[in-house]
């Protein structure tokens, strides 16, 4: 369903993407790691449509998207998460989540605050549907970014650190959202992410990117066994640890 | 509320029979500046654009409606004509402008307005101003009632409209834009299409404005209709209202007016007060007087059905 094929993009001297390609198929759930600067987010942008690629092309069921604007591809079916929770402060949890609704999904009325509804209820937010969003914790703002995904209806879904900065079980809560989803609506997911742990209990295909090209792709733990992966997660302390983790679990 | 708006619209509507035309006259004032506040709060408020170039659209219509007069429109059925030529205007304009956003758009919007009064400054006898033709046929006193119910109609109207936009789909989707439209254009909004949606509007709005102001003062000149004031001006009431509510540029309308009516005696010292005013509104009360001081009158929060 979406194929990426020989993007580059650079800032300056930092390379983010080199002729790199890739393809996830419905239903997927591919798993993204890798080191800061490696590119995972500008990955995320290209295929959103935040980020235009310098080369290469984005394809959606077969579609050139590479040129088209972020809320069409919304539109089409790409919905997406941001790392750093944005969420629209000044507009209820509710209003957040509705207007993915209205405008992501092409819901009217009494449909969308039907969808909406519904979404909030499937991430636990309902109980919050009146609260200004700038006023959520940071369990709350991560479940709103997935929720405001979810309103849109994507058929493929880009998580960017979904987990991050939060505890063991508020992981496992959030792992257990998106499973749901993913079982309800069958679609397809990417998903970057720094607990690799999160990660291998989700995904069936996990991906590897360092320096802008894919250097690992296959099964979770056979592509952290491979000797390059090992080479760019061992660089960090904190990786390597967590590479030990995900052992001791499998 | 409902009632109490339509009482209040009739009362008000019935003042050149009751009060004269002193009221009347002051009144017009009051009308132009909450409709004037109205339209600049749903590109700003709303839609996040800040602009400081609403004058160019004042001057589009004042000078639109001399143009139509001129070809023998009657001036008071003009109105409405040249605000829609207003909003005409605003669509090129907004093609370029739009590329922009923020402080830049600000000042990119005050160059475009500087530019709208140097073309009619230069052109033929544009200099010195000009007299609303066609508007002699009118007796003064029924003139003058007429320019009122105009800027009533046009003031409640305005309200009206920007409250029907700001609490249906599209003013939800204008505000996500105002809070973050990368975030907004990712849930799917279309950011570009949105703001072009306020920014013809507000420009019509203003468009209406100048040429009701034209047919209230009957002589228009440009240095004074496309006067970077008139932005100011807006700004200082949206502001100190309440920004991105609807009641609130009526507020500030209500606090400016009272403020003028009392201090321009004063000179120079009522500009400075003015401007204590703003700096502490803004500093003690960002959301603005009616934010936080007054209840939604005109609600635009969606709720959940229960």
């Amino acid at each position: 369903m979406l194929e990426l094929d020989r993007i580059s993009k650079r800032f300056g001297r930092v390379t983010v993407a080199e002729e790199l390609s890739l393809s996830v198929r419905h239903g997927d759930a591919v798993g993204v790691v890798g080191p800061n600067g490696a590119g995972k987010t500008s990955l995320f942008g290209m295929i959103s449509g935040d980020l235009a690629p310098d080369a290469g092309e984005v394809r959606f069921d077969g579609r050139r998207v590479t040129a088209l604007d972020a809320s069409v591809r919304c539109r089409l079916g790409i919905g997406r998460t941001y790392q750093v929770p944005r969420p629209f402060t000044g507009l209820s949890v509710f209003e957040n989540v509705l207007v993915a609704a209205q405008q992501g999904a092409g819901t009217r009325g009494r449909a969308s605050y039907a969808l909406a509804a519904e979404v909030l209820a499937g991430t636990g937010l309902a109980d919050l549907a009146g609260r200004p969003a700038g006023r959520l914790g940071l369990l709350q703002r991560k479940r709103l970014e997935l929720a405001r995904a979810l309103a849109t209806r994507p058929r493929l879904l880009l998580l960017d650190e979904v987990a991050g900065g939060l505890t063991d079980p508020e992981v496992a809560e959030l792992v257990a959202l998106i499973t749901a989803a993913r079982a309800r609506d069958g679609l397809a997911v990417i998903w970057i992410e720094h607990v690799v742990r999160a990660l291998t209990a989700t995904v069936d295909r996990l991906i590897c990117l360092a320096g802008g090209r894919v250097v690992g792709d296959g099964r979770p733990l056979e592509v952290l066994a491979t000797p390059a992966v090992r080479e760019v997660f061992l660089g960090t302390e904190a990786s390597a640890d967590a590479l030990t983790e995900v052992e001791r679990d499998a | 509320m409902r009632y109490f708006a339509v009482f209040v619209l009739v009362l008000l509507a019935s003042v050149p029979y009751t009060l004269g035309p002193g009221v009347e006259q002051s009144l017009v004032t009051l009308f132009s500046l909450v409709a004037m506040a109205t339209w600049w709060n749903l590109l700003a408020g709303f839609a996040g654009l800040t602009s400081f170039g609403q004058q160019a659209y004042l001057g589009v219509g004042a000078y639109g409606l001399y143009v139509l007069a001129l070809a023998g429109v009657d001036p008071f059925a003009a109105i409405p004509l040249a605000a829609a030529l207003a909003g005409v205007v605003a669509l090129p304009v907004s093609v370029a402008v739009l590329r922009l956003s923020g402080g830049q758009f600000a000042v990119a919007t005050w160059v475009l307005a500087e530019i709208f009064r140097l073309a009619v400054t230069l052109s033929p006898g544009g200099d010195t101003g000009v007299s609303l033709p066609g508007i002699s046929g009118y007796m003064p006193l029924l003139r003058q009632a007429l320019v009122y119910w105009c800027a009533l109609g046009l003031a409640a109207g305005s309200v009206l409209a920007v409250w029907l936009l700001a609490r249906g789909r599209y003013g939800l989707a204008a505000r996500a834009v105002s809070a973050d439209p990368d975030a907004a254009a990712a849930s799917g909004v279309r950011v570009a299409r949105i703001r072009r949606v306020a920014y013809c509007l507000a420009a019509a709005g203003a468009g209406a404005v100048g040429a009701l102001l034209f047919t209230h003062t009957l002589y228009v000149q440009p240095g004074s209709i496309f006067n970077v004031q008139y932005s100011v001006l807006m700004m200082f009431m949206v502001l100190t209202g309440g920004l991105g509510t609807v009641e609130g540029p009526v507020a500030g309308a209500l606090i400016f007016f009272v403020l003028q009516q009392a201090l321009s005696a004063h000179g120079p010292w009522y500009l400075v007060l003015l401007g204590a005013v703003g700096v502490a509104v803004t500093l003690f009360a960002p959301r603005g007087l009616w934010g936080h001081l007054g209840r939604p009158l005109f609600p635009i929060a969606h709720l959940r059905e229960t």
